[in-house]
């Protein structure tokens, strides 16, 4: 173990992919996805309900009151404009309508606006919008009925913010568990091929070392490599993102088993490929496909049907889920689910691995 | 020095599909002597290495090692333990030093040489803390050795521990396994080079396509085989192989040299008188006896240039 670490670290470029690369990654996405702490949605609204040019008392509440919310800026379109022509125009996906009438029919409780909206709706955004605006409603009808003067009311942000994930919650346990992939299928693979055409591994064949015991080393230093690489992301994220991450039994039991899954793939192929290039080549063939596709980075929900059935039976795919129930979401049964089959391919993987690795010729 | 016959092989063939590598060798390698198998690449040589430090399989016959047979697996782990190999073209970590490297070896085994000790043991010492890349050619054969004897083995064997190195690097080498004699390890050497078996070994099998075709101690072989001495007319040219023939018909040029075997005490004042009646020109003239390339080349007709038969 000491050997491979010092080795590891005078290795220039395996300490950039380590170490650099993540929090590289996690610096772009998360620059270029991020929304601010305080999410603030744009939101154009529409008041058509004027009493001599100006917006009625009922509709002037009703707006203050998202203003109040903090969540949403308010963009105020021209009560004149032609509602469809500047959703058309401006490319708006979103635009609440408050009707002429309403502060009068608000006194008639039969008061409605209208949320227009152009699908799809893509965005987890959209659903945030809606759901503050309903909330607004329901205060509104509430003080309404009460017919006491209209107190602005504070939503509660939390209760928003919870129900919708940031981008970085969903983007750094699926760094990880790109990571703990191309550590462990990179790593096994280079202990296995480099080392064969250097002569090390006929040498170590001939000393009392068995294989077993040579796996088992990979494996455990792999592991080591995985823990490091974790907590420098987890570091990053915490520091400079403000994540929040549940510690859980269940993350260090998927990180082990990525520790075994991935290098048990990576001796998989270092049997078939030996020589380093192309083992290499056939290694990144193997892991860029499945970082994006097992959903490391963007969420299944986005990608057409048929690549969510191939998702399925990439085991990256449980790890994600795993690592994003366990640390993010606090969901235990989700994880639980996650684990055990990360856990399981894990093991077949390592086995068939050590199986078909040649040590000796008989 | 008694003889206790530290390897024994009988019979042994090896084969991939219908080649034979080893086709049928039997020899006895005793304690503490040096013992090489001689042969051109592909002869056979580490393939017949492998066998018995654990690595292949045999297809039939027999070796043991130190009482132990190579094809039982109990014999093999107490085999392993026992011996030291320097494999063909070995390189060990890039980025670890000369000490570490031997560390992680050491690790392998219970017990072995001080590494300290063993540094200084191959004239290491000022490179203990240099990493393997950055050593010479010759530096990281002698750190290749240094590690085939970390566990301090009985039997060393050195698979072409030459091959590739210049000749001063040589030379360092076959110092130090001058020097491993000493301390009555047993070494099993395999080489391409005649002139490395003849200075090294107090025995040597030569080997070809698969087949012993000699053994024995040098001086046994060429006493045998090598042939005569031979005198060389160096730069001679067809002018003094015209003035030689008559009186020595087995003369030959060889690249611009003449050679004239020599048989009898009046062959060698005979053919310098005829030279110089001639005044015939020459560079120089040398006198060779014969050597364990001679015995190669009247066995094979053939001779070892860079490893290949020519």
């Amino acid at each position: 173990m000491g050997g491979a670490l010092r080795i590891w670290f005078r290795s220039k470029h395996t300490l950039f992919w380590t170490f650099a690369f993540p929090i590289l990654l996690m610096l772009l996405f998360g620059a270029i996805f991020s929304v601010s702490e305080d999410p603030r949605f744009d939101f154009y609204v529409q008041n058509q309900d004027l009493i001599n040019g100006e917006p009625s008392p009922a509709s002037a509440a009703f707006v203050a009151m998202l203003n109040e919310t903090g969540v949403l800026k308010l963009k105020m379109v021209d009560p004149a404009a032609n509602t469809a022509e500047y959703i058309d125009k401006e490319g708006v996906e979103m635009m609440l309508l408050i009707p002429e009438g309403f502060h009068q029919s608000c006194f008639t409780q039969n008061a409605s606006i209208v949320l227009k909206t152009v699908p799809p709706e893509v965005d987890t955004s959209a659903a945030t919008v809606r759901g503050v605006v309903e909330q607004i409603v329901e205060v509104f009808n509430t003080i309404a009925t009460g017919q006491n003067p209209p107190q602005v009311v504070t939503l509660q942000q939390e209760s928003l913010v919870s129900e919708n994930y940031r981008f970085i919650d969903y983007f750094v346990p699926g760094l990880i568990g790109m990571t703990l992939m191309t550590t462990g299928i990179f790593g096994a693979i280079g202990w296995n091929t480099r080392n064969r055409e250097l002569g090390i591994l006929k040498k170590l064949a001939t000393t009392p070392l068995s294989k077993l015991e040579w796996i088992i080393g990979v494996v455990l230093f792999e592991l080591v490599m995985c823990a490091v690489s974790t907590a420098v992301i987890l570091t990053v994220g915490v520091l400079v993102f403000d994540l929040r991450v549940l510690p859980s039994i269940y993350s260090i039991i998927l990180i082990i088993a990525g520790a075994i899954t991935f290098p048990g793939i990576g001796m998989v192929i270092a049997r078939f490929v030996k020589e380093t290039d192309s083992a290499d080549a056939a290694a990144n063939a193997v892991t860029f496909p499945m970082m994006f596709l097992s959903g490391s980075f963007f969420p299944l929900e986005m990608m057409p049907e048929f690549l969510r059935e191939i998702a399925k039976v990439l085991p990256l795919t449980y790890l994600n889920n795993g690592l994003r129930d366990s640390m993010v979401y606090g969901n235990a049964s989700s994880a639980l689910y996650n684990t055990v089959i990360v856990l399981v391919v894990g093991i077949v993987f390592i086995i068939i691995g050590s199986i078909i690795t040649n040590w000796r010729e008989e | 020095m008694g003889k206790e016959a530290v390897i024994k092989v009988d019979s042994l063939v090896k084969k991939y599909g219908d080649l034979a590598a080893v086709n049928g060798v039997s020899f006895t390698v005793n304690r503490g002597e040096v013992f090489s198998f001689v042969g051109p690449n592909g002869a056979g040589k580490t393939t017949m290495v492998e066998i018995l430090v654990c690595l292949r399989g045999l297809t039939a016959g027999n070796a043991t090692v130190l009482g132990f047979n190579v094809s039982d697996r109990k014999g093999q782990q107490q085999i392993r333990k026992r011996v030291g190999v320097l494999p063909q073209d070995f390189n060990t970590f890039d980025l670890l030093t000369v000490k570490e490297n031997l560390s992680y070896y050491k690790k392998m085994y219970d017990g072995g040489m001080d590494v300290n000790e063993l540094i200084r043991l191959v004239d290491l010492e000022d490179k203990a803390k240099t990493l393997y890349k950055n050593l010479s050619g010759g530096l990281k054969k002698r750190l290749a050795i240094a590690i085939a004897l970390v566990n301090d083995p009985e039997v060393v064997f050195l698979d072409e521990p030459t091959t590739g190195l210049d000749p001063k690097a040589r030379r360092d080498v076959w110092d130090l396994i001058e020097g491993l004699r000493d301390q009555q390890k047993t070494i099993f050497l395999t080489t391409h080079y005649m002139d490395e078996a003849e200075v090294l070994s107090d025995r040597v099998v030569i080997i070809s396509y698969g087949k012993i075709i000699a053994e024995g101690t040098p001086s046994e072989l060429i006493l045998k085989h090598g042939g005569k001495t031979t005198l060389i007319v160096e730069e001679g040219g067809t002018e003094a192989y015209e003035v030689l023939r008559e009186r020595f018909p087995k003369a030959r040029v060889d690249n611009g040299d003449v050679l004239v075997p020599i048989n009898d005490k009046s062959d060698l004042p005979d053919a310098v008188m005829t030279l110089n009646s001639n005044k015939t020109k020459f560079a120089e003239l040398v006198v060779r006896r014969p050597s364990l390339e001679d015995v190669f080349l009247n066995l094979t007709g053939k001779k070892i240039v860079g490893g290949e038969l020519d």
